[in-house]
């Protein structure tokens, strides 16, 4: 089962699945190392802000925005 | 014969906070100087050394995380490789986030120029519970790699001497080779495009090319357009395999290749323990108390640089207060003198200006973004920020915007478009800063109280948020998300802090100096001559008709263009007093106090504009704001009066 990331819980460890935005956001989240298959952790989310996420050891904020455009689901 | 320095131009290219800065300041301590690209809303630090014979030439690109075309810096950094071809490139690499680091690495390869990996941080790698085979990590990038720790100095000597080695031995690295599906592509393409004459390597060409770049699309496309065709037949082909986008398919197989290369060349030596940076970051960022932690911070920052700047302009005002008297006795009171007299004050106004704000508020600024802090602001202020239109990191420009404008406006930098940019220092020039405070405080504070100054504050935000959220409908192109790198708290670079607030502050006098003198003189030029008046005249059917207030304000807002807080001044030197309860009654205490709000940026302001925007984005602002001040000042004195 995949979600979009922004309903995420913290702590939740996590695989990208697919990421659902324009080329730009993609892209941009790519140069992040963002890419589908990436294990990502969630790390904390702001009260109605970004989320931040843990990805190959560097923290990263997304704003809500993006982070509906990020799909993940569960890590095995 | 003579012998004759040798010259090398060099660039320090690396993502964001990797210690790039430290290294640049490291290297060419004062010898630098802080710009502007031409043309861009981009920062450009150059700076000279002189290492082994060699003038080196330092250029410090801007942070950036990849060589597309997504934001300014990156279309700036990768033209500047391809048409300058610098002698070599040191990338700066954090080495605790070196899988990140790496994805951004493998595109500078694509360029093949000379390059050094400048392994930063390694000091941090055990605590981190990190280790790694810098051979191994040399042998399979095929680049030197050298391991540093820039705060102390420690290797950059070996970066320099590698990268001459490179030079003078004439060695070029080769890019890494991707997966074969996409490397069979790559191939093809690079044979069609062979006979071109492209200022890019032809491989990275191809390459960006399958990745859709616009820029090089068109490129191409003038220059030879079957290789076009070609090369969406085989990014379609490339859909078809992997079932993404092809740019994706070329992200996805530069990350799992960045990952191989990290599992061959890094070991995690120990299980991680929760270290004191750590818990920071957990209890300053924390959803509930990462907010009045926040907010002790700021307010401490502002009390503290107040306070202390009150104290060092009262100081100084009193030193300098007999200094009229004394030119005076020299040079008499005709128009030349009070003309030289008013260089002088302009002078003294900048400085008073300077030391005891912007340098504090600087040095502050910069320590907190050292730290680390800033970034936490940012997570914590961005639903905020969206409410009127921009993101997290928009709230850096607007706070600073309490203290000065100008400051304010050159760090609107930070937002990622020229969009966002001019959004930011758009709603920046209307947040009250400290001089429009002295005349709210000293106007409606002083004499209605402090409710009826909390009141006018308030609905400065409120006039801001419905601007941003105006302005953010009607500006052309798309928002862009906040998507930030949290940076790791680190111990603050002393040396940082200060050569950053020291050019910073070179900045602002270049600027804003020769704007405030020159109308300076203009405007004492139009008082000695009786010219002012008449001009106040002219304005009467504005200032007295709609806004209600006294035929002298139009002089008072002449003066204001200058600064702010001249408006006080001026209505205490035109009336002989400071009971200004005299000649304004309540009503218009308040509309004056408004329209000194909202009216016109200061023109130190509006030269910062321009400098960021042009003439015509900052007259626009200008314009916009005088009409927009008259009309809200002239409906709240109808509201007043009812």
């Amino acid at each position: 089962m995949e979600f979009s990331l922004l309903q995420a819980k913290e702590n939740e460890k996590l695989v990208v699945v697919s990421i659902m935005g324009g080329r730009m956001a993609t892209k941009r989240l790519a140069d992040m190392g963002l890419v589908p298959g990436t294990k990502i952790k969630v790390l904390r989310k702001a009260p109605f802000g970004p989320i931040e996420i843990e990805v190959k050891g560097t923290k990263l904020a997304l704003g809500r925005g993006l982070a509906t455009k990020v799909f993940v689901k569960y890590e095995e | 014969m003579k012998n004759k320095v040798k010259k090398l131009n060099v660039v320090l290219a690396g993502q964001a906070n990797v210690g790039k800065s430290v290294i640049f300041n490291y290297l060419t301590g004062l010898h630098q100087h802080i710009g502007n690209w031409p043309g861009k809303t981009v920062e450009k630090a150059e700076g000279t050394l002189w290492y082994k014979g060699y003038r080196i030439d330092l250029l410090d690109l801007p942070g950036i995380y990849s060589l597309s075309t997504y934001s300014i810096e990156e279309l700036i950094s990768r033209e500047h490789i391809a048409f300058q071809k610098p002698d070599f490139i040191i990338n700066v690499v954090d080495a605790t986030h070196l899988e990140r680091n790496l994805i951004f690495t493998l595109q500078l390869l694509e360029m093949e120029r000379p390059m050094v990996l400048a392994l930063n941080m390694i000091n941090l790698l055990k605590e981190k519970g990190l280790e790694i085979n810098f051979k191994k990590l040399e042998e399979i990038l095929g680049i030197p790699v050298v391991p540093v720790v820039a705060i102390q100095g420690k290797g950059l000597t070996k970066v320099l001497d590698k990268g001459i080695e490179l030079v003078e031995k004439k060695i070029k690295p080769k890019p890494l080779k991707y997966g074969k599906e996409l490397e069979e592509r790559i191939e093809i393409l690079s044979s069609d495009l062979n006979k071109l004459d492209l200022p890019y390597p032809k491989r990275w060409v191809a390459l960006k090319l399958l990745e859709k770049d616009k820029e090089i699309e068109e490129l191409v496309k003038n220059k030879k357009p079957e290789v076009l065709e070609k090369a969406r037949e085989l990014s379609l082909e490339l859909e078809k395999i992997h079932g993404e986008d092809s740019s994706i398919v070329v992200a996805h197989e530069r990350c799992s290749l960045v990952s191989q290369i990290v599992n061959e060349t890094v070991k995690i030596t120990k299980p991680k323990k929760l270290s004191f940076n750590e818990r920071l970051d957990n209890l300053t960022s924390h959803k509930i108390w990462g907010y009045p932690i926040m907010f002790a911070i700021l307010a401490l920052m502002f009390v503290s640089v107040f306070k202390f700047g009150n104290l060092l302009s009262s100081l100084l005002e009193n030193l300098t207060l007999n200094w009229q008297k004394i030119w005076q006795a020299f040079f008499g009171t005709s128009i030349w003198s009070s003309l030289g007299w008013t260089i002088i004050e302009s002078i003294l106004a900048l400085i008073n200006l300077a030391l005891p704000y912007i340098i504090p508020f600087y040095l502050f600024l910069f320590f907190l973004e050292d730290w680390g802090y800033l970034a936490r602001v940012a997570f914590l202020t961005d639903n905020l920020m969206h409410k009127i239109g921009i993101h997290g990191k928009g709230f850096i420009p607007l706070f600073l915007g309490f203290g000065c404008n100008v400051p304010a406006c050159l760090s609107c930098r930070i937002m990622e478009t020229e969009r966002e940019r001019f959004l930011t220092a758009f709603l920046v020039t209307f947040v009250p800063c400290s001089a429009t405070s002295v005349v709210i405080m000293g106007l409606v504070g002083q004499f209605l109280g402090i409710g009826w100054a909390l009141l006018l504050y308030l609905l400065t935000f409120l006039i801001i948020l419905v601007l941003g959220k105006l302005a953010s409908k009607i500006l052309p192109g798309e928002p862009v998300e906040l998507l930030m790198e949290m940076p790791d708290y680190k111990t603050p670079n002393l040396k940082t802090i200060i050569l950053q607030t020291w050019f910073r502050l070179k900045e602002f006098i270049f600027i804003a100096g020769p704007l405030v003198i020159i109308s300076g003189l203009i405007i004492t030029a139009l008082y000695q001559t009786g010219f002012i008046f008449k001009i106040a005249q002219f304005l009467s059917p504005i200032t007295v008709k709609w806004l209600g207030l006294p035929a002298i304000v139009g002089n008072l807002l002449i003066f204001g263009i200058l600064r702010k807080e001249l408006i006080l001044l001026m209505l205490a030197t035109l009336l002989g007093t400071t009971n200004f309860s005299q000649v304004l009654n309540p009503n218009q205490m308040i509309v004056l106090s408004l329209v000194s709000m909202l009216y016109i940026p200061c023109i130190a302001t509006i030269a910062a504009l321009k400098k960021e925007f042009g003439w015509k984005k900052s007259l626009g602002i200008t314009i916009f704001k005088i009409a927009f001040a008259i009309i809200v000042g002239g409906i709240a004195s109808k509201l007043l009066n009812l």
